[in-house]
């Protein structure tokens, strides 16, 4: 069956039935949430095992079972490879990982995916899993991506049960309330996996820094909390976050990030309580700094801005430009000390910032955002999934749940990456569909969405360059051969789940060249 | 004859091209991804070697993500280092004249073999690109960089690109006969000492438009000025050659020359006679380049000095400069206010049959008129900047 973009979708995969995407707002859940086991920890109990394994046993994992991990160490991330090394050694196979994310770190999961013990993964696969997975044969179902908000409201709609999440904490006490904002190797936020820890059948804190009753912030909290385990390292430090991340260089990337900038102070939402988003991309980054000039030259004071953090938001807001940082993960160290000493910046779980299935999202609240792609279309559609040459390389992160909700999204792509071109005629994944995006900024000049008129029309005031898509992409395209297009079969390698769970497109298994 | 000749860098935006000696035409090409690019860049060196007549010869690429035409550069210097018996590509070229008196705010410069710097160099907003064959070029790739600027030439739509080549003493000669064929609007010529030195070039320029069956004359000279003799001598290099839209001054060279160090007073001579220079030749005169980057405040102060003193334009060497620089030379709202009220005047007055406008009793004549007209033209011009 064909889903509201046009894209092909199968009616089912494995054993679901697949929604397929029909808007960006046309869902309408219903029923109630899940829920888990009752369970009551009596008086005096000890809550703390010896080791993982000891942990495994006592949560009763057992093959075909889910676990669940959250992704905020990172490319330091030792848990995953760790749990799932003993859950191979001790028989468990055919398991079901549920990760927020995973990173080039997690390599072995390869090797455990062909050994048996990893048989389904929904998740985000960052660089090598991703490509391994995309040859095709490997997983027993496809895989299902998800945004931060959509993940949540997956677990929550009890769509995906988890049986044992494990969470990794810098810091945590006996009694199961942890955190990633302290200890000796603070990652930042783990709020990221707080649904799993209160819908999980089982939760387990990994930490390795064993504090003190109460350890807080209590992002995750010990009325969730089945079992602790210590351990020597939950986490590489110098792999978990960058030190101080470098501003680009490039005048490719600072041109395109001071049009963004530009494109803001146009818009009319550069107003005292002014919110926007930045992600950690070079062009972000840059913008975000740009962003804070601008507001500074304007003398407004900003309501809030979500990152995740970095050293340029955090001086942002120490310069009182802003008067919160609203956080899900943190991407350098001034962002983590930031959040352990300033009470204006916040923890914020994916639940709170981006749930479809809620009563409220922060990204409905947010005046503009900067977003990145791999792929951009004629129609406006984002790909961040693929790229050119169709393989799975990145997650979706919180690309639909801020676009859909910001009221100005700005995809900041230079339009061309060495001789492949960003701007295509029909993107090979969408990932965030047009309708969602209001303007496309270049180094060649800004896009605007056609249902913008209102801000194309302030752009033009301001002077900028505001160009048709088709001529921007013209122009790029008589610099270089045309790549050639990938040939897809009919094998699913993944499922790329709007974020009201139904499906926006899929993900084929490359089997030739046009 | 050499073995294997190798063009090109490792860099991002750029090519190794090797080329040997082969009984027929092999190409061999590496990428990082194959599959998606293998086919368009073999396209492009199979063009590249067919328009040089290429019969026999091993082309090796390694692609880093060159665009076509620095990849064309990249085979045709390889191919003619090695068989120096091809001759050279002669594109065809769409010329746009460029006024002598355009605005000429920012000078960027742009090391003429670094296909990662001149990528997109077009594109920040600079009045004119130029395209180094000297400093920035070591001798072993004066070829391939004079090359890889004729591709560039004839490829990019440029507001108004210029050419620094080499002195004629040295390689300037050989820069010419190359990147001619690219037809700039403009031939920067440093270390310019005499009127002399300007005509040879002029001569060469001639020469070589009559060769190519283009107008005669159409390409502007800009002479830098960077020594102790040349500042002397400002005044009639400036007026040299009806091809002399401009002259530039270049600090470092000037400095070292003459022993001074670079503080303010130490140049303002040469500036200001620079300034007097070109005033009497009626071009203009641009000034030199501000050496550290990440200093905006430092850039905007002696740029807002230079242009107290006359100059037009100053010479920038990262896109990042462009910005202050311009807004340097942007009329404030209240020159605006000005220049209007005197043109408003003057139509006036010249609507009645007026001889001599005033406003507020004082007189306004020719100079003034001609101030606030450029002033009002800069302000249009910048009106379309949104930077």
């Amino acid at each position: 069956m064909k889903n509201a973009l046009g894209r092909e979708i199968p009616e089912k995969i494995g054993g679901r039935t697949v929604r397929p995407y029909q808007g960006a707002f046309a869902t309408v859940p219903g029923g109630n949430k899940a829920s888990r086991p009752q369970k009551t920890t009596t008086l005096g109990e000890n809550k703390v095992l010896g080791s993982l394994s000891a942990a495994i046993e006592a949560t009763g994992l057992k093959s075909g079972m889910t676990i669940s991990f959250h992704h905020s160490f990172r490319d330091g991330d030792c848990l995953v490879n760790m749990v799932l090394d003993e859950c191979a050694r001790m028989g468990i196979g055919d398991l079901r990982l549920f990760p927020t994310a995973l990173f080039p770190v997690h390599e072995p999961v390869i090797e455990h995916i062909k050994s048996g013990v990893v048989s389904r993964i929904e998740g985000s696969m960052n660089g090598p899993i991703g490509a391994f997975v995309s040859q095709g044969g490997k997983l027993k179902e496809p895989a299902t991506l998800r945004s931060h908000g959509d993940r949540w409201r997956a677990v929550e709609a009890g769509e995906v049960e988890i049986d044992v999440a494990f969470i990794a904490a810098s810091q945590a006490d006996a009694y199961g309330n942890a955190n990633g904002i302290r200890g000796k190797t603070p990652c930042g936020p783990i709020s990221f996996c707080a649904v799993d820890a209160q819908y999980a059948r089982q939760t387990v804190v990994v930490t390795s820094e064993l504090a003190s009753y109460p350890a807080y912030p209590f992002e995750i909290q010990q009325g969730w909390t089945d079992y602790v385990v210590v351990v020597d390292e939950i986490g590489d430090p110098d792999s978990i976050a960058s030190g101080t991340l470098q501003l680009t260089r490039s005048p490719t990337r600072l041109k395109i990030a001071r049009l963004a900038a530009a494109a803001v102070k146009a818009s009319g939402y550069l107003e005292d309580g002014f919110s926007f988003q930045g992600g950690a991309g070079g062009i972000s980054l840059a913008a975000t700094r740009f962003v804070g000039e601008e507001m500074a030259r304007a003398g407004i004071v900003g309501g809030f801005g979500m990152g995740g953090g970095t050293k340029l938001l955090v001086d942002i807001l120490h310069r009182g430009l802003l008067r919160t940082i609203l956080d899900g993960q943190a991407f350098d160290t001034d962002a983590i000390d930031s959040l352990r000493e300033d009470a204006n910046h916040v923890i914020m779980d994916p639940g709170h910032y981006a749930n479809y299935d809620s009563r409220g999202c922060s990204t409905y609240m947010l005046d503009a955002a900067f977003l990145g792609a791999t792929e951009v279309d004629l129609d406006f559609n984002v790909n961040v999934n693929t790229h050119s040459d169709g393989l799975l390389l990145h997650g979706i992160g919180g690309h639909q749940d801020v676009a859909s909700g910001a009221k100005m999204t700005m995809i900041t792509i230079p339009t061309l990456r060495g001789r492949i071109p960003v701007i295509v005629d029909r993107v090979t994944t969408v990932t965030s569909p047009g309708e969602v995006i209001d303007a496309i900024v270049t180094e060649r000049g800004i896009s605007v969405n056609p249902k913008r008129d209102d801000l194309k029309e302030r752009f033009i005031d301001a002077g900028l360059p505001v160009r048709k898509l088709s001529d921007i992409k013209s122009e790029a395209d008589r610099l270089i051969q045309p790549p050639r297009r990938p040939v897809f079969g009919d094998e699913v390698i993944a499922l790329i789940e709007w974020r009201d769970g139904t499906v926006i497109d899929v993900v084929r298994r490359v089997e030739g060249w046009e | 004859m050499k073995k294997t000749v190798t063009i090109g860098s490792e860099e991002k935006g750029d090519c190794l091209v090797s080329v040997s000696e082969r009984k027929g035409l092999e190409i061999e090409i590496t990428a990082t991804v194959p599959d998606l690019v293998e086919r368009g860049i073999r396209a492009v060196v199979e063009r590249t070697a067919r328009t040089l007549g290429l019969k026999t010869g091993g082309i090796a690429v390694e692609d880093k993500g060159a665009l076509d035409h620095i990849l064309s550069a990249r085979v045709e210097a390889a191919v003619r280092e090695m068989f120096p018996s091809v001759t050279a590509w002669r594109p065809t070229v769409e010329w746009q004249q460029s006024a002598r008196d355009r605005l000429r705010r920012t000078r960027l410069y742009a090391p003429g073999n670094n296909s990662r710097l001149l990528a997109g160099i077009e594109l920040h907003g600079a009045d004119c690109v130029l395209l180094d064959l000297e400093d920035s070029v070591p001798v072993a790739e004066k070829l391939s960089a004079r090359i890889l600027i004729k591709h560039l030439l004839a490829k990019i739509v440029f507001p108004e690109v210029w050419v620094r080549i080499n002195p004629l003493s040295t390689y300037g000669s050989a820069d010419l006969d190359e990147v001619m064929l690219g037809q700039p609007h403009g031939i920067c010529l440093p270390k310019a000492e005499s009127a002399g030195d300007v005509q040879a070039l002029a001569q060469l320029l001639s020469r070589l438009e009559g060769e190519m069956g283009i107008e005669k004359g159409r390409t502007f000279i800009m002479p830098i000025i960077e020594t102790g003799k040349g500042v002397l001598h400002a005044e009639e290099i400036a007026a040299a050659d009806p091809r002399v839209v401009i002259i530039a001054f270049g600090a470092e060279d000037y400095t070292r020359d003459v022993g001074a160090r670079r503080t303010r007073d130490a140049l303002l001579f040469p500036r200001s006679r620079l300034v007097a220079a070109s005033a009497a030749a009626r071009i203009q005169a641009s000034d030199t380049v501000y050496a550290d980057i990440d200093d905006e405040d430092g850039l905007a102060e002696e740029t807002r000095h230079i242009r107290d003193l006359g100059f037009v334009g100053k010479g920038a060497i990262n896109p990042r400069q462009i910005r202050a620089i311009h807004e340097a030379f942007s009329p404030s709202g209240e020159e605006i206010a000005h220049a209007t009220k005197i043109i408003a005047a003057a139509e006036e007055a010249a609507a009645r049959g007026i001889g001599a406008i005033a406003i507020g009793g004082k007189m306004i004549d020719q100079p003034v008129l001609e101030r606030a007209r450029r002033t009002l033209r800069i302000a249009a011009e910048v009106k379309e900047e949104w930077q």
